[in-house]
């Protein structure tokens, strides 16, 4: 009877989530918002004038969009890391973080997507890209990593998608059973019929096991397919075999910073303390500890390869990383992927959880900035001394930017209101 | 009730495509060329009933990318006499005595970053048909062919002209 | 003339020129019928190409003209013209953006009462000149003409004209006069011409101060002299200059004076020489009268090593051709004239006269005056006897020395009329505004040295209602009364060669647009009593602190050609800057004062001042500042009394630094190669073979495999391959904007690179059209593919935008059009038909040329034959005024560049890179 009366609560706790929003709700809803409309507005202008508009430039033709593009992808990592690596390694506190994390990797994904699109010359005509029969009998160059990022990233999109969907699909019945009017139409519609049976169970319980089985391998080649529209290319520092460890490490670094950003407040928001705990945190904390080693690792590898090769292009090139025009991002960068996490090794801090976000937002930060520092670099001082400049983002790129941010929050907030933002079912094994 | 309200749905469905359809059937008729000229040339008298060769008129064809379109003084050569009675030869007339040029509205354009050549066509053995159609039983010349990359690469590729891009594009 | 002999020159000239109505608009939809056909041989749709000569400066370069549906889209240096002989400099490139300029004159306009310009007829207008003529007459005011250079018929017309309505010429306007020059000759030899000097007959070339590649008065012809001479050996040219040129950076070896010292520097050669007792021709008076300057005072003097200096006399004597041309910069110095006359005593006593000098075939120079003579006329003005001032195609107003107060000056007289073509800053000053035509659209000859006749046909009908100089002289001639001969200026050229040409001159005449006229010998003599009272010369003071030197430049020459929006485009070959004024300092002489590019410092010389950001320039001597003269036009500027010409080295010049930056479009990343050997050392070369593996199978090449190959010994860095580049392929011309954002659109840069020492390298670069083009193979719409003939080809319409092709570019060759390129109206006009616009957001890059090689295939296909060698010439080829870009077949093993790409000198940038690419540099020696 006691478990009873605790799944009662579970239910009840959770559910409390899908309530009628607040004013602060309402008004974070409001600014996200607005900063996606205003971002959608800029991509307007953006198209009528062109990409002048921006401030890239010649040699650095990828500037801030490209870096919000490999950013994402990589934000959305640890989303299916959680879920489906933790779940196939049976890690009990997986169960805390998946659906927001899952949740995240979907928005993340979505946004990610966009700026491929922002990016190109001529967006009207991205169909090119796609291999499909036309009357010019023409296909894509299925040579170039950009026709294979197109495959991985929707590829990633429809398994992520199928995957959380799958993954609610008891929690929608939770909540048909538990609202009423409209809202239990709608979740009735939307859990499929679910009746929670044995066999349903049964097939439910394979059918997830597969596709956590099948979603594993996408965390190593989403990224490092989006890695080998770098290292595929010849220039100095993108032209590196260590590139898809290094940026899998990397996205899994910022994707669980990302995830303790959203869960710390939302555990607040929702008074979720009873499940989701210290140790939960603490746990997630050590893999965002181990994975800034890693990417730490792959900083000095970087390193190391310049100048151990001895080439002329790369030794420059990671001069000019460090001591160049753009060597305050560089350290930054360090400073915020390679040094501040090490304070995690202390035992208190990771426990801290003001602390712990905190530290997420600098390693968030930071993550962007690498790419940032890794695309841009590169471009700016490559082979051709005549042909070296500088590039600056311009207001616009900034605006499509911050509408990013806009636009993922913007989506978290209004799934935070519509889908049970924790696992009840999951949950409940754990009582 | 509801079965009647079911079928009208889905008639109603299907006749949007329905619309669609003939709407966009309209659309792409009226990207194919069909303009009135200032003068109502009759193809199918000149080419269909007396024979004229299309070089006779559109001399340029095998020397040039342009066939070109007949001087005002080539046409006077013949209707100086010829049917000059006609009200549309009297128009005729008048304008080559006026000293201006005649301004024929194209019927078949393709855009500035094509490369087409009527000589290499006509001296490859390209009848003109196989691109203009019939002309000879036109009465308003119309276009009869898409233009499109696709229906110039398929006779490329059957004839064994190159498909290299640079072939056509600028 | 006779009806009958002017119809028979109208066939000979006119050809099958003129089309009437011949043009087809492809967007107006429209097909147009000609009223009559036209001439045998002619096709609609096939571009013309008929004869002309450049306007742009005084040079008289031979054009030919690619007329496409009846417009003008290319101009090209004509073949065998006796000038320029096929190149053509990026001035003469940018002439069409002076034709379709959007700032024309369309017609002629007066200024009312307010101060505005109202519209008004040509007869209007013609009518109130010869009224105002015939009234400044009666009051007993002058009349006077004061016109740019003109040379030929038009000369003698403007005479006649002037003679007619007694109108009192004034000697002609060229702010580059070179009047020391003439004037020295003229007392040394009794000949004040501009002698013709032959540097392919000499085997070592002194240059001292001339810049014979920028603007020193026929560079396109000097730079093909100088590429004939370096093909034999050991042909050696020394360059003294206070400044850098880009002629000194070409020179085998550049001596840098101190400002003012060259007067010094020959004084010593000239007694160093007459001591060997080898070339000993100078009379003892002369040498009396000579300043007597040891080796250790001329190395104090011009800062150069005293070793040098004896190095440099030995050099002189042992050559056996030597060939000295002193001019430009070292003439135009408080002590310019004493250059002068020394130099011109160092050609006689070293033999130089009348072989390497040649006096009979002097440039046309004749006609054109000094700053004395502006002097004068401001003088004339000040006491208000001035009735009707015509102004013909001169910008005395934009170039003199502001201390005449020339615009002040000119409100004085009654009736100010231009004739220009420009509605400019100076345009502005005058009461009534005659639009001139363009050359292109003008009849008219050309003489521009003795024995060169060259043609002027119109190409196009005037795009304004504009007349030539010739129609209004004419014109005027006629409503005054007078007797006007012909009834069209054309008829009048026509009459004028009928009379002085037989029937096989005129034929040839007309066939190949220029004549080579016989010359008669000129007698010279040394007038050795009259030059010895002039050899004292001012004396040159060392300078200090700081030395400004006001360079010409090779974009706008004067300043003439600085309206044309492409030559601003165009970066300075030595800075790389391309938009706004500089201020060129030596490094080390920045570093002192802890300054860097763009930093803006106040430069002063007496009461004139300007604030200047500063560039960096390699090589330049530590106590000297450049500006380009061009970008002055403020600066109060003194005028040698000797010889009239214009100062152009300042002496005690006041620098400032002030503590803030401006913006200013440098467009190289670097000046520096970092060791890259992109111009590989000589010393230490050897191409690292690309015998790479390879991922992807080889590229099949049938029957052409297009190359290129760039000879950097012959490569001078002018510039006038990127200036062609731009023309051939309708390149947009993006502006100020965006080159300070680095979105500059060039398909053909010229990279300068300096070493150490600050010697500069000048490297064309351009698509490498690469057999393993790292373009390729990451398009992901094959918008950028490889052809069966080699070419690295970019399909625009297939382009989506990604520049992922231009990020992997080792070259970064490849344009991204950021914008919608912009064709002010009318300079749509301009555009190649052959081509595709290029709309925004797609990546464009060096063709190659294709639409040539198109060009060329069809005519093979019609004679039923392959390409033949040199058949296909791309833009940038023909321009290169020393042919040092050659473009070929290398899949046959007897063309130019197969031959050229196995030289021992072939190298390929990056090549180890493995890109391999279709682009061959030959490294210098």
């Amino acid at each position: 009877m006691k478990s009873l009366a605790a799944r009662e609560k579970l239910e009840q706790d959770v559910l409390k989530g899908l309530r009628r929003p607040g004013k602060w709700y309402l008004l974070g809803l409001a600014c996200c918002a607005l900063l996606f409309l205003g971002a959608l507005g800029l991509w307007g202008y953006q198209l009528s004038r062109g990409l002048g508009v921006t401030g890239l430039m010649h040699p650095v033709g990828w500037g801030v969009y490209i870096t919000n593009f490999v950013f994402w992808v990589g934000i959305a990592h640890s989303g299916t890391l959680i879920s489906a690596v933790l779940f196939l390694f049976r890690a009990r506190f997986r169960s805390s973080f998946n659906r927001a994390a899952e949740a995240m990797t979907i928005f993340a994904l979505m946004v990610a997507g966009l700026f491929p699109l922002i990016h190109l010359g001529r967006v009207w005509i991205f169909y090119y890209l796609f291999p499909y029969p036309s009357q010019r009998t023409l296909w894509p160059n299925f040579r170039s990593p950009l026709v294979w990022d197109v495959f991985a990233i929707s590829t990633y999109m429809i398994v992520s998608l199928v995957f959380f969907y799958l993954g609610t699909l008891p929690d929608l019945a939770i909540a048909r059973r538990r609202l009423s009017g409209i809202r239990a139409r709608i979740y009735s519609v939307l859990s499929l019929g679910w009746t929670g049976s044995h066999g349903q169970w049964k097939q439910y319980g394979r059918l997830y096991l597969f596709l956590a089985a099948f979603a594993t391998p996408l965390v190593a080649s989403v990224h490092s397919i989006v890695s080998w529209d770098f290292a595929v290319s010849i220039l100095p520092g993108w032209h590196t075999t260590i590139f898809a460890p290094y940026f899998v490490a990397g996205a899994i670094l910022s994707g669980t910073a990302m995830v303790i950003i959203l869960v710390v407040p939302l555990r607040r928001a929702l008074q979720l303390q009873p499940y989701i705990s210290i140790d939960h945190f603490e746990a997630i904390a050590k893999i965002l500890l181990l994975t800034s080693l890693i990417v730490s690792y792959a900083y000095l590898v970087e390193y190391g390869l310049a100048f151990y090769g001895h080439n002329q292009f790369e030794m420059e090139l990671f001069r000019y990383r460090a001591l160049g025009h753009y060597r305050a991002l560089f350290w930054l960068m360090i400073v915020c992927n390679s040094l501040v996490p090490l304070t995690l090794f202390i035992r208190r801090l990771r426990r801290n959880l003001a602390y712990l976000f905190a530290v997420s937002l600098l390693v968030t930060l930071g993550m962007w900035v690498e790419r940032f520092v890794l695309i841009v670099t590169s471009l700016a001082h490559d082979f051709d001394p005549y042909a070296w400049g500088t590039y600056t983002p311009s207001w616009v790129e900034i605006g499509i930017t911050c509408g990013s941010f806009g636009l993922f929050f913007m989506l978290f907030l209004i799934f935070v209101k519509t889908v049970p933002v924790l696992s009840m079912s999951e949950l409940k094994e754990r009582l | 009730m509801a079965r009647l309200l079911l079928n009208l749905g889905i008639i109603g469905y299907f006749g949007l495509f329905l619309l669609a359809a003939v709407a966009l059937g309209g659309y792409w008729t009226g990207d194919r060329q069909q303009p009135q000229q200032p003068i109502a040339f009759p193809h199918t008298v000149h080419a269909g009933t007396l024979q004229l060769a299309c070089e006779f008129c559109h001399r340029y064809a095998k020397q040039s990318r342009r066939a070109g379109v007949p001087s005002l003084t080539r046409c006077m050569s013949c209707h100086q006499t010829l049917a000059a009675e006609r009200e549309e030869i009297k128009k005729l007339t008048r304008i080559f005595e006026a000293g201006q040029p005649l301004h024929w509205n194209r019927v078949y354009r393709l855009p500035d970053f094509i490369y087409f050549s009527h000589k290499r066509h006509v001296r490859g053995g390209v009848p003109c048909a196989a691109c203009h159609g019939d002309v000879a039983r036109m009465k308003t010349v119309r276009q009869v062919r898409s233009l499109e990359m696709g229906w110039c690469l398929a006779c490329h590729r059957d004839l064994g002209a190159p498909t290299d891009c640079t072939t056509c594009h600028n | 003339m006779e009806r009958r002999d002017f119809l028979q020159l109208l066939g000979l000239f006119s050809g099958a020129a003129m089309l009437p109505g011949c043009s087809e608009n492809r967007s107006a939809g429209k097909l147009v019928s000609y009223l009559v056909p036209p001439d045998e041989g002619v096709l609609p749709g096939a571009a013309l190409y008929l004869p002309s000569t450049c306007g742009e400066c005084p040079a008289g370069c031979g054009l030919t003209v690619r007329v496409s549906e009846g417009r003008a889209v290319k101009l090209e240096g004509r073949a065998g013209h006796p000038v320029n002989d096929g190149g053509l400099c990026m001035r003469g490139q940018a002439a069409l953006w002076r034709l379709y300029h959007p700032e024309r004159l369309r017609n002629p306009l007066r200024r009312d009462g307010a101060g505005q310009f109202q519209p008004l007829s040509w007869d209007e207008a013609l009518t109130l000149v010869v009224e105002e003529l015939e009234q400044a007459r009666q009051e007993g005011r002058a009349n006077l003409l004061l016109s740019g250079r003109t040379t030929g018929t038009l000369t003698e017309l403007q005479q006649h004209f002037c003679r007619q309505l007694g109108v009192e010429p004034l000697p002609q306007f060229e702010i580059f006069s070179h009047a020391a020059l003439r004037k020295a000759y003229g007392i040394l030899f009794g000949q004040a011409e501009l002698p013709h000097y032959r540097i392919d007959q000499a085997d070592l070339l002194l240059s001292i101060g001339a810049d014979l590649l920028e603007t020193f008065v026929s560079p396109v012809g000097y730079a093909r002299q100088f590429s004939r001479a370096i093909k034999q050996d050991g042909f050696q040219w020394l360059h003294a200059e206070p400044h850098y040129s880009l002629t000194g950076a070409n020179a085998t070896e550049r001596l840098v004076l101190n400002p003012g010292s060259e007067a010094a520097l020959l004084s010593f050669l000239l007694l160093r020489i007459e001591s060997s007792g080898q070339e000993g021709r100078l009379p003892r008076q002369l040498l009396r009268a000579l300043p007597a300057v040891s080796a250790g005072q001329a190395a104090r003097l011009t800062g150069l090593a005293e070793e040098r200096l004896e190095r440099l006399a030995k050099q002189l004597l042992l050559a056996e051709r030597p060939l000295l041309i002193a001019g430009g910069i070292a003439t135009g110095q408080p002590n310019g004239l004493q250059t002068a006359l020394l130099a011109g005593l160092l050609q006689q006593q070293l033999g130089m006269i009348g072989s390497r000098i040649e006096f009979a075939r002097a440039e046309n120079y004749a006609a054109v005056g000094s700053l004395h003579d502006l002097q004068r006329l401001a003088e004339r003005l000040e006491q208000d006897r001035v009735g009707v001032l015509l102004v013909c195609a001169a910008d005395p107003l934009a170039r003199a020395p502001a201390a005449l107060d020339l615009p002040g000056k000119f409100k004085r007289a009654g009736l100010r009329v231009g004739l220009c073509d420009l509605f400019d800053d100076s345009a502005r000053q005058f009461d009534l505004l005659l639009p001139l035509s363009h050359p292109l659209e003008s009849w008219g000859d050309a003489v521009p040295r003795k024995g060169v006749l060259s043609l002027l046909k119109p190409a196009l009908d005037p795009l304004h209602d504009s007349r030539s100089a010739g129609e209004v002289w004419l014109e005027l001639l006629r409503r005054s009364a007078k007797p006007a001969e012909s009834a069209s200026y054309q008829e009048y050229l026509f009459d004028v060669w009928h009379r002085r040409l037989d029937e096989r001159q005129l034929q040839q005449f007309a066939e190949q647009g220029y004549l080579s006229l016989p010359v008669a010998a000129v007698p010279l003599r040394l007038q050795a009593e009259r030059a010895a009272g002039q050899l004292a010369g001012a004396e040159t003071a060392v300078a200090a602190p700081w030395s400004l030197v006001l360079a010409p430049s090779i974009r706008s020459f004067d300043g003439r050609s600085g309206s044309l929006p492409l030559l601003s485009e165009l970066p300075d070959p030595l800075s790389t800057v391309s938009y706004g004024r500089w201020l060129a300092m030596a490094p080390a002489a920045a570093q002192a004062l802890q300054l860097e590019d763009r930093d803006l410092v106040r430069v002063a010389a007496g009461d004139w001042s300007a604030d200047l950001p500063v560039r960096l320039q390699p090589g330049l001597a530590a106590s000297v500042l450049m500006i380009q003269g061009d970008l002055l036009p403020e600066a109060s500027l003194p005028i040698d009394p000797r010889s009239g010409e214009l100062v152009r080295v300042l002496d005690g010049v006041r620098l400032e630094k002030l503590g803030s930056a401006a913006q200013l479009a440098i467009l190289a990343g670097s000046s520096s190669q970092h060791g890259r050997g992109l111009i590989p050392d000589p010393a230490h070369h050897a191409e690292i073979p690309p015998e790479q593996s390879r991922f992807y199978r080889a590229h099949p090449h049938k029957e052409y495999r297009w190359a290129m190959t760039v000879d950097l010994e012959l490569c001078i860095g002018c510039a006038a391959c990127a200036a062609a580049c731009y023309v051939e392929n309708n390149v947009p011309v993006v502006g100020r904007r965006d080159h300070l954002r680095g979105r500059e659109m060039s398909w053909l840069r010229i990279e300068p690179f300096y070493d150490q020492a600050g010697r500069a390298g000048f490297l064309p670069m351009l698509c490498q059209h690469c057999h393993n083009a790292p373009c390729e193979p990451v398009c992901p719409v094959y918008a950028a593919y490889h052809n069966p003939e080699g070419l690295n080809v970019q399909v625009y319409q297939r382009c989506v935008g990604t520049r992922y092709c231009s990020n992997n570019c080792p070259y970064k060759v490849r344009r991204f059009n950021w914008w919608q390129p912009q064709w002010q109206a009318p300079l749509e006009q301009m555009r190649n038909p052959d081509l595709a616009a290029r709309d925004r957001g797609v990546m464009e890059k060096c063709t190659f040329c294709v639409q040539r090689i198109r060009r060329a295939r069809d005519r093979a296909r019609d004679e039923e034959r392959p390409i033949r060698d040199g058949e296909v010439v791309t833009a940038c080829g023909q321009s290169c005024p020393t042919g040092a870009i050659r473009f070929g077949n290398l899949l046959d093993e007897q063309s130019a560049v197969y031959r050229l790409a196995r030289s021992e000198r072939a190298y390929r940038v990056f090549a180890e890179l493995g890109t391999e690419p279709s682009v061959y540099y030959l490294r210098k020696g």
